[in-house]
């Protein structure tokens, strides 16, 4: 059990190439973070570099109170799971499972019975004697993950453990890894590109792109309030719907208007709106904040407007619409139970009070 | 589909059939053959039955000399030669500089033909010894260890660029995991590497023993047998009984069987054992 705190962390290797510039995070003791992003974001060298398999450039690395930069990998009390699973295929899962704590010398008695706990708890108490290569995917994943809790390290990492396996078994084996945080209380770490997993697993999600943190916050926060246009971007299926537009003051208020769009604001973001005015911004609205559903339309008539729906795509509970206005594509996800028809017009209407307003040069939130 | 390849399987196999019957079959068959008998020419060959082997194991102290010669010397250049190549790709696939270089300059004797690395070592052998008045041929074992040495020379350079090739094959995360699991250097060589490479010590415990074990033209170089037939190998022996002794052309086959035999019986035996060690990756 530790904490982890990266102090103003750069990472340069050796062609000279900056992959990560001025890194500041802590992360808590016992808490999950998800480290998200791009690939090439810098997501993996800083799991690498907590893990000690990268050298930190400038900077300093706690885990715990103790500074780390210089430590080696096996003093560093982590323990690290693989894409790949980097079993040692030579070796049976128990041994494969056991290799840390007899490198560590812990007694013959202790590491069986330890062994065979984890083993237990993942469900591969049967496989202990065959080698990784008869076993299946989601098996090597959880023989990996349990070499990793055998140690009982203070923090665990995580890199893309899930990318290699088929959609069902990540759906299942993330809810696994999920309890096993809750039941091992330890800190994890861990990598993915994969937001979904980011958004279902993480107490805290950092998402970054080219080496620096974008917002760090709870999957809620970050898809609720995005701080840029980057996150608002790489969080949710499908993307957020990105549509440049006017602030333009009327009498009643601030409005947002783009072709036959003409939508009022809500009050709050006046303060923020009036040094806007008449300036182009980008307005950010999710698919799910555009509704065609009656009671809705009936409530915010003034917002809807027909669109051509060019595709309608049926995915069981919901629709995803894929409409066209003044050449923009804007993708809205309705209930299943709307009749949709691919090639038509709908009345669609935006909820206004799910509307976020970014900067169109600097992609940073004015407000929301 | 499947008729016309029942139907036209004979037309492909026939050429490769009918060169390896030729070239190999029928006269590796002669040869066996030809050990029985005392010869030479092989239209004259007068069946004596076992009487060849007999002479080949009492009559001939050379060919249990022979025998026994390279016996010591197969043992000891696939432990040195294996070793030393190892150390080298170990060494040669960490960061260091100009390791491209290294690895071409170790592989290069090995393009060197055997006679004239022979002739080479010879003389530089020989200069050396010089200094105190001695030459190699003074004594088997300075025979013996200049083979050695020869032999290292030529083939380490060979097994080094195997071995690389499968150090190289490790993927890295093993190493990370390990490092990750807390092991140290000599537990991730021992624990990792040499298990992860197994499939090149085969190839190459393989490659060295046949190699050592059929040694001819570099023997033939830098001792040619001397002193006396002492540092003889089985192969020069064979050469030296089947073309210098008049009438032994006979006993000259019957080695040549046994040779053939102990080879092939040391190469199954080899692949069987470390091909039960190597592992998927």
């Amino acid at each position: 059990m530790a904490s982890i705190t990266m102090k103003n962390i750069k990472k340069t290797y050796e062609d000279n190439t900056t992959v990560i510039e001025n890194l500041n995070l802590e992360i808590h003791d016992k808490e999950f973070v998800i480290l998200v992003g791009p690939s090439g974001c810098g997501k993996s060298t800083t799991l690498r570099m907590i893990a000690g398999l990268e050298d930190i450039t400038e900077g300093e690395l706690y885990i715990g109170d103790r500074l780390v930069n210089g430590v080696s990998p096996k003093d560093r009390d982590i323990a690290m799971v693989f894409q790949s699973y980097a079993l040692y295929p030579h070796m049976s899962v128990y041994k494969n499972m056991a290799f840390g704590l007899k490198n560590r010398r812990v007694p013959k008695k202790e590491i069986d019975k330890k062994v065979k706990a984890a083993a237990e708890m993942l469900d591969i108490e049967s496989y202990l004697h065959r080698k990784p290569r008869a076993l299946s995917g989601g098996q090597r994943q959880r023989v990996a993950l349990g070499r990793a809790m055998v140690r009982e390290p203070a923090v665990f990492l995580l890199d893309e453990p899930l990318s290699n396996l088929d959609a069902k078994l990540r759906t299942e084996m993330r809810s696994r890894i999920s309890l096993l945080h809750k039941e091992l209380q330890t800190t994890f770490v861990y990598v993915t590109h994969d937001q979904t997993e980011a958004m279902t697993m993480g107490d805290r999600i950092v998402v970054m792109k080219d080496g620096v943190i974008m917002q760090q916050d709870t999957p809620q926060m970050l898809y609720n309030h995005p701080q840029n246009m980057f996150v608002a971007g790489f969080i949710g299926t499908p993307p957020i719907n990105f549509i440049d537009c006017v602030i333009r003051r009327k009498n009643d208020g601030f409005h947002a208007v783009f072709d036959r769009f003409d939508y009022l604001l809500p009050k709050r973001m006046y303060g923020s709106l009036s040094l806007y005015t008449d300036k182009e911004v980008v307005m950010g609205i999710r698919p799910d904040d555009i509704h065609a559903e009656r009671y809705f339309l009936g409530k915010n008539g003034e917002n809807a407007i027909e669109l051509y729906v060019e595709i309608a795509e049926m995915t069981g509970a919901e629709y995803y619409l894929y409409a066209t206005a003044a050449d923009k594509k804007i993708v809205a996800k309705i209930p299943a139970g709307e009749s949709v028809k691919s090639g038509s017009y709908m009345r669609l209407a935006v909820d206004t009070d799910k509307i976020h307003i970014f900067d169109k040069v600097s992609e940073k939130l004015i407000c929301d | 589909m499947e008729k016309n390849i029942k139907k036209y399987f004979p037309v492909f196999l026939l050429p490769t059939l009918l060169s390896f019957v030729t070239v190999f079959l029928i006269p590796f068959l002669m040869g066996i053959y030809l050990s029985f008998t005392k010869f030479t020419t092989v239209e004259n060959a007068e069946w004596t039955g076992i009487d060849n082997y007999i002479k080949a194991f009492t009559q001939d102290e050379n060919f249990i000399n022979a025998l026994w010669f390279t016996v010591k010397f197969t043992v000891v250049s696939v432990i040195t030669v294996n070793f030393f190549a190892f150390c080298l790709a170990l060494l040669l696939t960490k960061a260091i500089k100009g390791r491209a270089f290294f690895r071409t300059v170790f592989f290069m004797p090995n393009l060197i033909g055997g006679i004239v690395l022979g002739y080479i070592w010879n003389l530089l052998i020989n200069a050396f010894l010089g200094i105190l008045g001695l030459d190699i041929t003074y004594s088997a074992d300075y025979g013996f260890w200049g083979l050695v040495f020869l032999m290292n020379w030529q083939l380490i350079g060979y097994m080094m660029v195997i071995y690389i090739a499968g150090i190289q094959n490790i993927p890295e995360e093993l190493n990370e995991a390990a490092r990750i699991d807390g092991a140290s250097s000599l537990s991730v060589l021992k624990n990792i590497t040499i298990p992860m490479v197994m499939p090149s010590v085969t190839i190459c415990l393989f490659l060295t023993l046949t190699n050592s074990f059929k040694l001819f033209d570099q023997n033939l170089a830098l001792t040619g047998g001397a002193p006396g037939r002492e540092t003889a190998m089985l192969a020069l022996d064979i050469f030296n009984t089947f073309y210098g002794r008049a009438g032994w052309q006979g006993v000259g086959q019957a080695k040549a069987v046994v040779f053939f035999l102990i080879v092939a019986a040391i190469a199954f035996t080899q692949l069987k054992i470390t091909a039960r060690k190597e592992v998927e990756a």
